[in-house]
C-alpha cells in the first residue's frame, strides 16, 4: 500500500517551508518517528509516523514549500513496490505533528 | 572653584541676569521664562561640564545656554525671532540649540526632554566616549512619568547621565508640597540605586561642588546621579503668568540673590573688590550692547522659510 | 531592476524578509540598533529579529521594560545624537505613548533647530486585528500621516517588507513603518541580492481597466481577493498599493484614476479622516471630480469577540458590493 503524507493542517498557517527530512528515500520509519521538519512562519512544526512506513520519494526537498494540505512524500509498506504512475490516487496518512 | 573660576562664575550669572533685564525691556520680547534668581543653578551645572559634554534643558533655558556658552548675540537674535538666531529664529526660547558647544537643547515639552537625553547618553556610551549628558528640569517635570521611566532605564543601563532638578518650589502656581510627594525630590535616586543629593541652589558654589562630584560620578561609568538644586524663583512663572506670592513674600524671597551673595563671598575673599565688580559690569553690559545691537540689525526670516527644514 | 542576477528571487516569510533588511544594515552600519521588549533572545513577538541578537549582542539589540515614552525618546535622541536605531512597538496601539517624543521632539527636530539635528529613527509597529481585543487591535496609521516632518510607510508583501525597511533605515528623518500581524503568516518572494523599495513609490500590482482599489497593508491582500470577485462579475479592477502613506505617490495614483475614472479606496482603519479621505481629496485636486467612496471598520471599537470582529472588518465582499454599487450609480 502507499500513502502519501500532505502539510498538516497547522493553526493560522497558509504555507510552510520544508526544513530537513530524516531519511533517505528507502528509510524505513517507525510509527512514531520523525520524518520530516516544517518551518511556519511562527515555529518548526515535526511531523511524525503515523504508523511504520518506507520513504519512497521524497515531493517536497527541503528548502522548498508547500501549502497546507499539498503532498510532501511518499510512503509504502514494504520497499519494494513500484510507485503508482498517478500519484494522486494516493491515500493521505494521518501524521502526528507537534509545534516546537 | 579656584578663584578665577568664582569671579567666571559672578560674571557668568551677572550676564545671564542683565542679558535677561534687557530682553524683558524689549517691547517684542514675546513668551519667556526668565532665570531671575536661578542663576546660580545653571552657572554651579555648567562650571563643571567639560567641552565635549552635552546639555539639555526644558523651557527655562536662556540661563542654561548662555552658562553653557552660547553666543548672547546669537541668543538675543533668536529669542527676538531674528534668521541669525541660533536656530534661524524657527525655534524661539523654547527650542534654543547650539551643540556645538555642548547645548543639545530645551525642549519646551515639560520633562519632554528627558527621554532624548538619555538618548543623547546612550549614544555617548555606545561611541565610547568620555562624555556626559546633563538633563536639567524643574519641579514642575519631577511628577512626569517620562522622569520615571528614563530614571528606571538610566539605572539599568548605567547611562552616563545627571539628573539635575532645579527646584525653584513653584511649578506655575503649584507649590511643590502640594504636588510632589518626596520629602526632598532627591529621594528618588534611592528607588533607582541613583547616587542623590539635594543643595542648595542659590549658592553657585555649592552647586559647583556637587555638580563637580555628581559629573565625576557620572564620567566614571558607574551610572547615573541625580542632583536637586533647591532655588527660588524672583518673578512669575513666565513673562505672561500672574504672580501668586504676596509682595511680602516676593521682597523676602528676593533678599536671597545668588549675584548678591557670590559679589560678597567674593569681596570677603579679596578676589573681587569695587574696581573688579565695575569692571564685570562693563564687560556684561558691553556684551549685551552688541548682543542687542546684532539682534536689531539682524533681519526676519523670510515668510518661505516656514517651509523650509521641514524634512 | 535590470540583469538577470538582479532578477533571483528567495521565498521568504514576511518576519525573515524584516530580519533579512534589519541585518543587512546593521551589517553595513554599526550605529544602526534595535530597541523593543522581547527582541533580544526572543527574536521579536513575531521572530522578526530572529538571528540578530546572537550575532550583534545586547548592545545592539536591546530589550527594554514596558515604558513605550521613554523607549521611543530615547531612540528619537540617540538618532538626533547621530546613531539609526529602530523602535520596535509590538501593537501599533501603544505608538500612542510614544507621540510627544516622536511628534512633538523627532518630527520637528530639524525645524526647531533651524537645520542643526535631525532624527534619523525608524518606528517599526505591528497593526492590525487579530483577535486581541480593543487595545490591541487599532491601525492609526492615518493620524500620522498629517504631520509635518514625519513619514509613513506600510508594506504589504515579504518584498516590500524588506526593501521599505531598508529604504527606512537610510532616511534622514523620523519614519513609522507599519507591518500588519496577518501579514506575518505570508510567504513571498524577495530579490536576492541587496535591494530597496523607494519611499514614495506606490504599487500598481494588479492591472484594470473599470475601477481603481487604492488600498494599503494587509488590505492589500482583502482587495486583491476583492478584485477576484469582481472579475467573475465582469469588471476589470486595479488594485494599487499605497506601500508610502507619508509622502503619497500621487503621480501613480492619479495615473490609475484617470485611466479607470472610478476610484474605491480601502483600509482597516477608520474612514473618518482616514487614509481614504485623504487620497480622494488630493486625487480630485489633481483630476476633477469624480466617483469616489471610501471603505473601512465600522465605526466602533474592534473587539477580540470572533462575531464582533468579523463584523467590523473590511472583507472582499463587502469591497466588492461598494465597488459594483459605485460603478452601477455611475451608468
Amino acid at each position: 500500500m502507499f500513502y502519501k503524507i500532505s502539510v498538516p493542517p497547522v493553526a493560522d498557517v497558509e504555507e510552510i517551508r520544508v526544513l530537513e527530512w530524516h531519511g533517505d528515500p528507502g528509510h524505513q520509519f517507525k510509527a512514531g518517528d520523525l520524518v520530516v521538519e516544517l518551518e511556519t512562519h511562527k515555529a518548526i512544526v515535526e511531523v511524525r509516523a503515523g504508523q511504520d512506513g518506507v520513504l519512497r520519494k521524497v515531493l517536497s526537498d527541503a528548502g522548498n514549500w508547500q501549502q497546507i494540505g499539498l503532498p510532501l512524500a511518499i510512503l509504502s509498506d514494504g520497499g519494494t513496490e513500484a510507485l503508482p504512475e498517478d500519484l494522486n490516487a494516493i491515500a493521505d496518512l494521518a501524521v502526528e505533528f507537534e509545534i516546537t | 572653584m579656584t578663584a578665577e573660576e568664582a569671579k567666571d562664575a559672578l560674571r557668568s550669572m551677572m550676564l545671564i541676569r542683565a542679558f535677561e533685564e534687557a530682553l524683558a525691556k524689549k517691547p517684542d520680547h514675546g513668551f519667556q521664562l526668565l532665570s531671575t534668581g536661578e542663576e546660580a543653578v545653571a552657572v554651579g551645572i555648567c562650571s563643571a561640564l567639560s567641552l565635549n559634554d552635552q546639555l539639555l534643558t526644558g523651557g527655562r533655558s536662556i540661563g542654561p545656554a548662555l552658562a553653557r556658552g552660547c553666543d548672547p548675540r546669537r541668543v538675543m537674535a533668536e529669542l527676538l525671532g531674528k534668521s541669525s538666531g541660533t536656530n534661524r529664529g524657527k525655534g524661539g526660547r523654547g527650542h534654543l540649540a547650539d551643540p556645538t558647544v555642548g547645548f543639545f537643547g530645551s525642549h519646551a515639552v515639560v520633562a519632554g526632554n528627558i527621554s532624548i537625553a538619555a538618548g543623547v547618553a546612550l549614544s555617548m556610551q555606545m561611541s565610547r566616549t568620555k562624555s556626559i549628558v546633563t538633563i536639567l528640569f524643574g519641579d514642575g517635570a519631577f511628577g512626569a512619568g517620562a522622569l520615571h521611566e528614563v530614571l528606571n532605564i538610566a539605572a539599568t543601563w548605567k547611562l552616563p547621565l545627571l539628573f539635575v532638578c532645579n527646584n525653584n518650589q513653584l511649578s506655575v502656581s503649584t507649590p511643590r508640597a502640594t504636588a510632589l510627594a518626596p520629602k526632598n525630590l532627591s529621594d528618588i535616586g534611592l528607588a533607582f540605586g541613583i547616587p542623590s543629593k539635594t543643595v542648595d541652589g542659590m549658592d553657585v558654589n555649592t552647586v559647583a561642588g556637587a555638580a563637580g562630584e555628581a559629573v565625576d560620578w557620572v564620567r566614571s561609568g558607574r551610572g547615573p546621579a541625580f542632583l536637586e538644586c533647591m532655588s527660588l524663583r524672583f518673578a512669575s512663572h513666565s513673562t505672561t503668568a500672574r504672580e501668586t506670592r504676596s509682595k511680602a513674600e516676593l521682597a523676602e524671597v528676593r533678599t536671597h540673590c545668588p549675584i548678591l551673595k557670590q559679589a560678597a563671598a567674593l569681596r570677603t575673599a579679596g578676589i573681587v573688590d569695587d574696581m573688579i565688580e565695575a569692571q564685570l559690569n562693563s564687560d556684561v553690559a558691553d556684551i549685551i550692547g552688541e548682543a542687542i545691537a546684532f539682534a536689531d540689525a539682524s533681519e526676519y526670516p523670510d515668510p518661505a522659510e516656514a517651509l523650509t527644514d521641514v524634512w | 531592476m535590470s540583469g538577470s542576477f538582479t532578477s533571483a528571487v528567495k521565498k521568504l516569510f514576511f518576519r525573515e524578509a524584516i530580519a533579512r533588511a534589519v541585518r543587512e544594515e546593521m551589517r553595513q552600519n554599526e550605529r544602526v540598533f534595535v530597541l523593543g521588549q522581547d527582541v533580544g533572545a526572543f527574536g521579536g513577538s513575531y521572530r522578526e529579529f530572529d538571528g540578530l541578537f546572537a550575532e550583534f549582542g545586547s548592545e545592539r539589540v536591546r530589550d527594554m521594560p514596558v515604558a513605550e515614552a521613554a523607549m521611543v525618546g530615547i531612540g528619537v535622541g540617540a538618532a538626533a545624537a547621530g546613531y539609526r536605531p529602530i523602535v520596535s512597538i509590538t501593537y501599533m496601539d501603544f505608538m500612542m505613548l510614544g507621540f510627544d517624543p516622536l511628534i512633538n521632539y523627532g518630527a520637528k527636530l530639524r525645524y526647531k533647530t533651524g537645520g542643526q539635528l535631525t532624527a534619523p529613527v525608524v518606528v517599526k509597529t505591528t497593526a492590525g486585528a487579530k483577535g486581541q481585543g480593543v487595545a490591541h487591535s487599532q491601525c492609526i496609521e492615518a493620524w500620522m500621516m498629517s504631520v509635518p516632518g514625519l513619514k509613513v510607510v506600510a508594506p504589504s508583501t515579504p518584498a516590500d517588507a524588506y526593501g521599505l525597511l531598508k529604504a527606512a533605515l537610510r532616511e534622514d528623518g523620523p519614519i513609522v513603518y507599519v507591518d500588519h500581524k496577518r501579514l506575518f503568516p505570508v510567504a513571498g518572494e524577495v530579490p536576492f541580492s541587496e535591494s530597496f523599495v523607494p519611499i514614495g513609490k506606490a504599487n500598481v500590482c494588479r492591472e484594470g481597466t473599470d475601477i481603481t482599489l487604492i488600498t494599503h497593508s494587509y488590505m492589500t491582500r482583502v482587495a486583491l481577493d476583492a478584485a477576484k470577485l469582481l472579475e467573475s462579475a465582469g469588471i476589470s479592477a486595479e488594485v494599487v498599493d499605497l506601500r508610502s502613506l507619508a509622502p503619497l505617490d500621487i503621480s501613480t495614483l492619479g495615473a490609475s484614476v484617470q485611466k479607470t475614472g472610478t476610484l474605491v479606496t480601502l483600509e482597516e482603519g477608520q474612514v473618518t479622516c482616514g487614509v481614504g479621505v485623504e487620497v480622494i481629496r488630493r486625487l480630485q485636486e489633481l483630476l476633477g471630480p469624480f466617483p469616489a467612496e471610501r471603505v473601512g471598520a465600522l465605526p466602533a471599537p474592534v473587539s477580540s469577540n470572533r462575531v464582533l470582529e468579523e463584523a467590523c472588518l473590511p472583507d472582499a465582499s463587502r469591497v466588492a458590493a461598494v465597488a459594483r454599487k459605485l460603478l452601477e450609480k455611475k451608468q
